[in-house]
């Protein structure tokens, strides 16, 4: 075998090496990559998290329903967000059952 | 000399692609078992804008956390294996009802296992767009996962962690929860009228006011006419904890489950006590200090507001 013609073959392998590499990475999948291989969401958070300050009228829980609520926000000043019209009913959670 | 030189080269060559081939299959083998399963099997064709539609927890103890959760719920549960990482999806009745992620923490590391809450948008690229001109920093890029679909993970202007995913398989009906199901979230926050500008922005929420007896702030956030959450002032003898999100599980009995709690190696955060809704609710902590709510709802005395 020639010089030249077993540095072309010698560069032909390390060509098909790199592309194979780069169809590993491209893969067939979305986005032009492979699934991560670590799960985006799988941080802790900052830590710092305490549940001794609730007093008796702190309240967390869902509404009802059909309970008034204020037309006025507290303290009198305009809220930093829309408020739901007066004469909209406070909202339940979801009440229907599966299978009705 | 140089004869001999030649096998040796193709041998060198040979072993380099029988290398690539190698990380090849490797790379093709973590890509496949890397598949988060489908919100909902069949799929559904639902989409409720601002539900929190999954949880996920992040634990340094996954065998801990599925005895105990198991134990206290009856979920069941199955592996998954995420390239080198561990996921488990939690069952009860044959339907989803979270994850649990395995991360280890090092025992210098002060941190908090916590349940991630996700909220369902229609667009999660526009979804981050609007959280970031609102003050949100992205803490996970938007990324599709082909079954469950595309999430991305944010904390908004006052430092909560939640995230937001656009299902693909549709979003869970809104049924009432069942006992050992997630019926209710609460973000608790500094300023929560801040916080739900931030998230009617995002999510398109109707804001109800409701006011505490103990004068705090407590808002309703609504789409569909349903109630999805609740935003809270983090309680005046509190002032520098983190606010977060807040999820409950629908139980028959509170004692009874704030008592099992204990004995399944939990702790209790907050005693059982009677909240707006009539019931009881408590918060605890599992083994690795992940907290939670537990929320008695008895199926009488409720209205659904029809627009």
């Amino acid at each position: 075998m020639s010089p030249v013609l077993r540095r072309s073959l010698a560069g032909l392998m390390a060509v098909a090496i790199v592309l194979v590499l780069e169809a590993c990475v491209a893969g067939p999948g979305y986005e032009g990559g492979v699934v991560e291989a670590s799960y985006g969401a799988d941080f802790y958070e900052p830590y710092g998290y305490d549940y001794g300050g609730w007093g008796p009228g702190y309240r967390v829980g869902p509404p009802r329903g059909g309970e008034g609520h204020p037309d006025h926000h507290p303290g009198g000043h305009a809220p930093p967000y829309r408020a739901a019209a007066p004469s909209r009913g406070m909202p339940s959670i979801p009440t229907r059952s599966r299978g009705h | 000399m140089a004869k001999r030189a030649y096998p040796t080269r193709r041998l060198v060559c040979a072993g380099l692609l029988v290398a690539a081939l190698g990380v090849c299959f490797t790379t093709a083998v973590v890509a496949a078992s890397a598949e988060l399963p489908p919100l909902l099997q069949p799929a559904g064709t639902e989409h409720h804008v601002g539900k929190v539609i999954w949880l996920d927890l992040v634990t340094p103890d996954l065998s801990a956390a599925k005895k105990f959760y198991g134990g206290l719920f009856g979920w069941t549960f199955h592996d998954i294996r995420l390239g080198a990482a561990e996921y488990s999806v939690a069952y009860l009745d044959g339907r989803a009802v979270g994850g649990l992620f395995h991360k280890a923490v090092a025992a210098s590391e002060h941190r908090q296992p916590a349940w991630l809450t996700f909220i369902a948008v229609p667009d999660v690229d526009a979804a981050k767009q609007t959280a970031v001109a609102q003050g949100a920093k992205i803490l996970a890029e938007p990324h599709t996962y082909p079954a469950r679909g595309r999430q991305a993970v944010f904390s908004d202007p006052q430092g909560a962690v939640f995230a937001v995913l656009a299902s693909a398989s549709g979003d869970p009906p809104d049924y009432l929860a069942q006992p050992g199901e997630w019926i209710w979230s609460s973000l608790i926050a500094k300023d929560p009228g801040a916080d739900a500008a931030f998230y009617q922005a995002l999510f398109g929420y109707e804001v109800f006011e409701s006011a505490n007896t103990d004068g705090s702030e407590h808002l309703i956030l609504a789409t569909d006419d349903f109630a999805r959450a609740s935003a809270n002032e983090l309680p005046d003898s509190a002032p520098h904890h983190r606010p977060h999100w807040l999820n409950f599980v629908r139980v028959l009995d509170t004692d009874a489950m704030t008592y099992r709690v204990g004995q399944l190696g939990g702790r209790v955060l907050v005693e059982p006590r009677v909240d707006r809704h009539g019931g009881k609710i408590a918060v605890v902590a599992d083994p690795s200090g992940a907290p939670f709510g537990l929320l008695e709802w008895s199926d009488t005395q409720t209205k659904e507001v029809t627009p």
